[in-house]
C-alpha cells in the first residue's frame, strides 16, 4: 500500500507529500549514544500520559469516596433520596440514570453514525472535489460549537416545536409502535429532545473520523475495485467500509463516549425525573447529568459527595468497557488484513 | 545553547514549510475566504471582549494600584444583587480601595468555599447551622421570598394554595387541577380537568430550599423528602420535570399549560410578564382541614406581606443560644421555626399568631470568625463591605429593583453585634 490517495480523479496536479522523516538523535543531543536511550524514555513518556490521567482520576475519585460507606445494593437499586448530613434515611440508587444514560446516548449513537457514513461517502465518494471544498469545513465548524450553546438553542428554540409538533405526531402517527404510542411529555423535554441534541452534537466528530478514515483507502484498492467492474456503491461497501472498519468504529466509540458523558445540554432538556422510562416520550435522567445537578448541594454533604464521585467511577467504568469491549470486537473480525 | 539556531538556518526548519505552503496558489480562493471568516470572528470576539473589560473595569478605574479584592462565591438567588448593585456602587465610593469579585456559584459552593477560605464572603439562601464549629458566622444581609406561579389556561384568578396542597403535588398525591381539595379552598373557581405539570429546580438552588422548607413545614407527608438546597429527591410525582436556573423554570412554566412552579422574588416580574399567575399562598392556619377552606388563611405576595413575616419571625430570634441562624418560613406560625433545622434559631412560640406570607427566607454571607485566610487586615476590608451592605446598601432603592426587602432594625442592630465580635486589625 503506498500514500492515501483521494479516489476522484485529480482536478490539477498535487504533488504527493513526502513523507517527513524523523530527526536524527544526533540533531537533539549531540551526537551521544546516551542521548538516545534518553530520547527514547522522553518519547516515551507522552504515550504514557493518558494512562497516567486514567490513573490518576479514578484514584481521585475512589479516594473521595472513602470513609463514606454507602450501601452496595442501594447503588444498584432505583431510590435516590439525598437526606441532609446527619438524617438517617439516605440511598443513591443510581439503576434509573443507567438506563436514562443508555436509552439517550445509544439511540444518538446509532442516528448520528447513519447519518456520518452518508454524510462522509457522499463527500469522499460522490460530490465534486469544489462541492466537499466548500461544505467540508461547516462540519469542522458544527464540532466546535460548545454543547451549552446546544442546549440552551434546544430549550429554548426548539423544544416548543417538540412539544406541540413533533411528539405529537410521532404519537399520532407511529403509534403501532411499541413505545411510541404516548402520552408525550407535556413540556417537550424528555428523551426525543436529548436524543436528537446528542446526535447533533457527535455527528460532525463522527463524520470527520469517517471521513478521514476513507480518504485513507488506498487508490489501488479503489481502483482494482472498478476495473473488476464494481461500480462506485459496490467498492466503497466492499472494499472502503471494510477497509476503513477501525476508523469507524473507533468514531462510534467517540461518538459514544461524548453522548454518555454530556452533563450540560442533557440537564437541560432531559427533564431530569428519577424515573425508568415508561414511553419513548419520558422524561429520565442520565449518570452524567444527575452529577453536575447535585454537585453544588453535595459540597456542604460529603456522603453525597462520595455518593456522585461513585457515578463518576461508573461512568467512566462503562466508557472504559464499552470501549475495550469493541476494540477486542473489530480486532477479532480482522477485516483490515483480510482486504489488505 | 546555539544548537536551535543551528537547526533553523540548517534549511529544513519550518520556514520552508511554511513558505511553501503559502506559495501554493492551488488553495488560495478557500484560504482566502476562511481568512476572511478568521477575521470576523476574532473582530467580533475583540469587540464583545473589549465592552466587556470595558463594561467591568469602569466601575474600578479610581481605584489605586494596591486595590484590595474581596472576593465572594455562592447563592445565584443573591447574585443579582451583589453584582449589579452592591459591588459596583461601594467600589464607586471617593476612596475605597477595595474591588468586589462576585461569582454565581450556588449556596452549597458558597459555604464550602467559606469554609475552606478559599474565599471572603460565601453567599448562601440557607443558614449554616453548625457554623461557630467550622470558624463562620452567619451575617444575614437582605430578606428574600418566593412565589408559586401557575400557567392554567381560562383561570387568571389567584388560586389559593397552601403548603399541604402544593406538597401532595410534588410528592404525587394530587396529580390532576380539579382535585376536590384544590378545589375546596378555592370556591366558585372553575377548575379545568387537566393532569397538573409540576416544575422544578435541576439545579441546587435556595429557592428549592424556601419551597421544601415550605411543604415540610405544612405537611408531614414531606417530612421524607427533606429541606435543603439539592435538587428534590426520593419517590416524587412522576410527572415533575425540572429545568435550570430561575429563567428556566419561567421559560418552561411559560410555554407548558397546567403547570405549576416556584420563582424566586427576583423574576417575579418576569413571569408576571410571560403570563403566569401567582397563587395566593396558605399560612400556617391554612394546614388544617377547616383552615384550608378559609380564604382569610391565604395571602398574595407584597412588600408589606413579606416584611411582616420577617418582623414576626424575627421577633423569636434567640441570639444567644443561635446566633442569626433562623428561618422565616411560615414565621408566624404555631409549628415554630425551630422545628426546622437541628441547630437553627429561634424561640417556641407560646400561643398561635395571625401569620402573614408564608415563603419568606433571610439571604446569608458566611464569614471567618477568626484568621481570615489572607489574615486579620483583610478581613477588616471585608467587615466594612458588610457594615456598608447592612446600611447604605440596604436601602430600598439597591434591594427593590430585585424583589428583596431590607432587614428589620432589631436583626441589623444583633447583625452589627456579630460583626464586632469577628476578628480584624487595620
Amino acid at each position: 500500500m503506498s500514500e492515501p490517495i483521494d479516489p476522484r480523479p485529480a482536478t490539477d496536479a498535487e504533488t504527493p507529500s513526502s513523507p517527513s522523516p524523523s530527526p536524527p538523535a544526533g540533531r537533539w543531543s549531540g551526537g551521544g549514544g546516551g542521548g538516545s536511550a534518553l530520547l527514547h524514555i522522553l518519547e516515551l513518556l507522552p504515550a504514557l500520559v493518558p494512562l497516567a490521567i486514567i490513573v490518576i482520576v479514578l484514584v481521585a475519585m475512589v479516594g473521595t469516596t472513602r470513609g463514606v460507606p454507602f450501601s452496595v445494593l442501594d447503588f444498584l437499586g432505583s431510590s435516590w433520596l439525598v437526606q441532609p448530613p446527619g438524617v438517617a434515611g439516605s440511598s443513591y440508587g443510581v439503576s434509573t440514570f443507567i438506563v436514562g444514560s443508555l436509552v439517550t446516548s445509544l439511540p444518538a449513537l446509532l442516528l448520528a453514525m447513519l447519518i456520518a457514513l452518508g454524510v462522509a461517502i457522499a463527500s469522499v465518494v460522490y460530490l465534486p472535489r469544489i462541492a466537499t471544498r466548500f461544505l467540508d469545513p461547516f462540519v469542522d465548524l458544527l464540532a466546535g460549537i460548545p454543547s451549552i450553546v446546544f442546549g440552551l438553542w434546544a430549550f429554548i428554540i426548539l423544544r416548543p416545536y417538540f412539544q406541540q409538533s413533533l411528539t405529537p405526531w410521532m404519537a399520532a402517527n407511529l403509534g403501532f409502535l411499541p413505545g411510541f404510542a404516548g402520552p408525550v411529555s407535556p413540556t417537550g423535554l424528555g428523551i426525543p429532545i436529548t436524543v436528537f441534541i446528542l446526535t447533533l452534537m457527535i455527528l460532525p466528530i463522527s463524520t470527520l473520523l469517517i471521513r478521514d478514515t476513507l480518504r485513507a483507502v488506498p487508490r489501488e484498492l479503489w481502483e482494482s475495485g472498478l476495473a473488476l467492474g464494481a461500480t462506485r456503491w459496490e467498492v466503497t461497501r466492499r472494499v472502503s467500509l471494510r477497509y476503513g472498519s477501525r476508523g469507524i468504529s473507533s468514531a462510534a466509540l467517540l461518538g459514544f463516549s461524548r453522548a454518555i458523558g454530556e452533563a450540560v445540554a442533557v440537564s437541560f432538556l432531559i427533564g431530569g425525573a428519577t424515573n425508568f422510562p415508561t414511553n419513548v416520550y419520558s422524561t429520565t435522567n442520565t449518570l452524567s447529568a444527575l452529577i453536575i445537578e447535585n454537585l453544588d448541594s453535595s459540597f456542604v454533604n460529603p456522603q453525597e459527595f462520595a455518593a456522585l464521585a461513585e457515578v463518576g467511577i461508573l461512568l467512566t467504568a462503562i466508557t472504559l468497557t464499552v470501549n475495550i469491549i469493541a476494540r477486542r470486537f473489530v480486532m477479532q473480525l480482522g477485516v483490515h488484513e483480510t482486504v489488505v | 545553547m546555539s544548537s536551535p539556531s543551528g537547526t533553523n538556518s540548517g534549511g529544513i526548519g519550518p520556514s520552508e514549510n511554511l513558505s511553501r505552503r503559502s506559495g501554493g496558489g492551488r488553495r488560495g480562493p478557500m484560504m482566502t475566504a476562511a481568512g476572511v471568516g478568521v477575521v470576523i470572528v476574532v473582530a467580533i470576539i475583540a469587540v464583545v471582549a473589549g465592552w466587556a473589560v470595558g463594561y467591568y473595569t469602569a466601575p474600578s478605574s479610581s481605584n489605586n494600584k494596591n486595590a484590595v479584592t474581596i472576593t465572594e462565591t455562592g447563592s445565584s438567588l443573591l447574585y443579582p444583587l451583589m453584582a449589579s448593585y452592591w459591588a459596583p456602587n461601594y467600589t464607586k465610593l471617593a476612596g475605597t480601595p477595595i474591588a468586589l469579585s462576585t461569582a454565581s456559584t450556588g449556596s452549597g459552593t458558597g459555604q464550602s468555599y467559606a469554609e475552606a477560605g478559599l474565599v471572603d464572603i460565601g453567599a448562601s439562601d440557607a443558614y449554616l447551622s453548625n457554623a461557630s464549629a467550622t470558624n463562620l458566622v452567619n451575617i444575614p444581609v437582605a430578606i428574600s421570598s418566593q412565589l408559586v406561579f401557575y400557567n392554567l389556561p381560562g383561570v387568571t384568578a389567584h388560586l389559593n394554595i397552601n403548603g399541604t396542597v402544593l406538597g401532595m403535588i410534588y410528592n404525587g398525591n394530587i396529580t390532576n387541577w380539579n382535585d376536590p381539595m384544590i378545589q375546596a379552598a378555592n370556591p366558585g373557581v372553575a377548575l379545568p380537568n387537566a393532569a397538573i405539570v409540576p416544575l422544578a429546580r435541576s439545579d441546587g438552588s435556595g429557592d428549592t430550599f424556601l419551597i421544601t422548607s415550605y411543604m415540610y413545614m405544612a405537611w408531614a407527608g414531606w417530612a421524607t423528602h427533606g429541606y435543603s438546597t439539592a435538587k428534590l429527591s426520593g419517590t416524587l410525582n412522576s410527572k415533575i420535570q425540572y429545568a435550570n436556573g430561575n429563567a428556566g423554570l419561567v421559560t418552561l412554566a411559560a410555554g407548558t399549560p397546567n403547570s405549576i412552579t416556584y420563582i424566586g422574588n427576583s423574576y417575579r416580574a418576569a413571569s408576571i410578564a410571560k403570563g403566569l399567575v401567582a397563587a395566593a399562598l396558605g399560612n400556617s392556619n391554612a394546614n388544617t382541614a377547616a383552615g384550608g377552606v378559609n380564604p382569610n388563611n391565604y395571602l398574595l405576595w407584597s412588600s408589606a406581606n413579606v416584611s411582616q413575616d420577617a418582623n414576626l419571625a424575627l421577633t423569636r430570634l434567640n441570639y444567644a443560644s443561635y446566633g442569626l441562624a433562623l428561618s422565616l418560613i411560615m414565621g408566624g406560625s404555631p409549628y415554630g421555626p425551630t422545628t426546622l433545622h437541628a441547630g437553627g434559631g429561634g424561640t417556641a412560640p407560646t400561643a398561635a399568631y395571625p401569620s402573614p406570607y408564608p415563603d419568606v427566607n433571610l439571604e446569608y454571607t458566611l464569614i471567618k470568625a477568626t484568621g481570615s485566610a489572607q489574615g486579620p487586615s483583610h478581613q477588616y476590608y471585608v467587615v466594612q463591605f458588610l457594615y456598608w451592605a447592612l446600611g447604605v446598601g440596604n436601602q430600598p432603592v439597591y434591594l427593590s429593583p430585585l424583589g428583596f426587602l431590607p432587614l428589620t432594625s432589631n436583626v441589623v442592630a444583633l447583625t452589627y453585634q456579630t460583626l464586632q465580635t469577628v476578628q480584624v486589625s487595620s
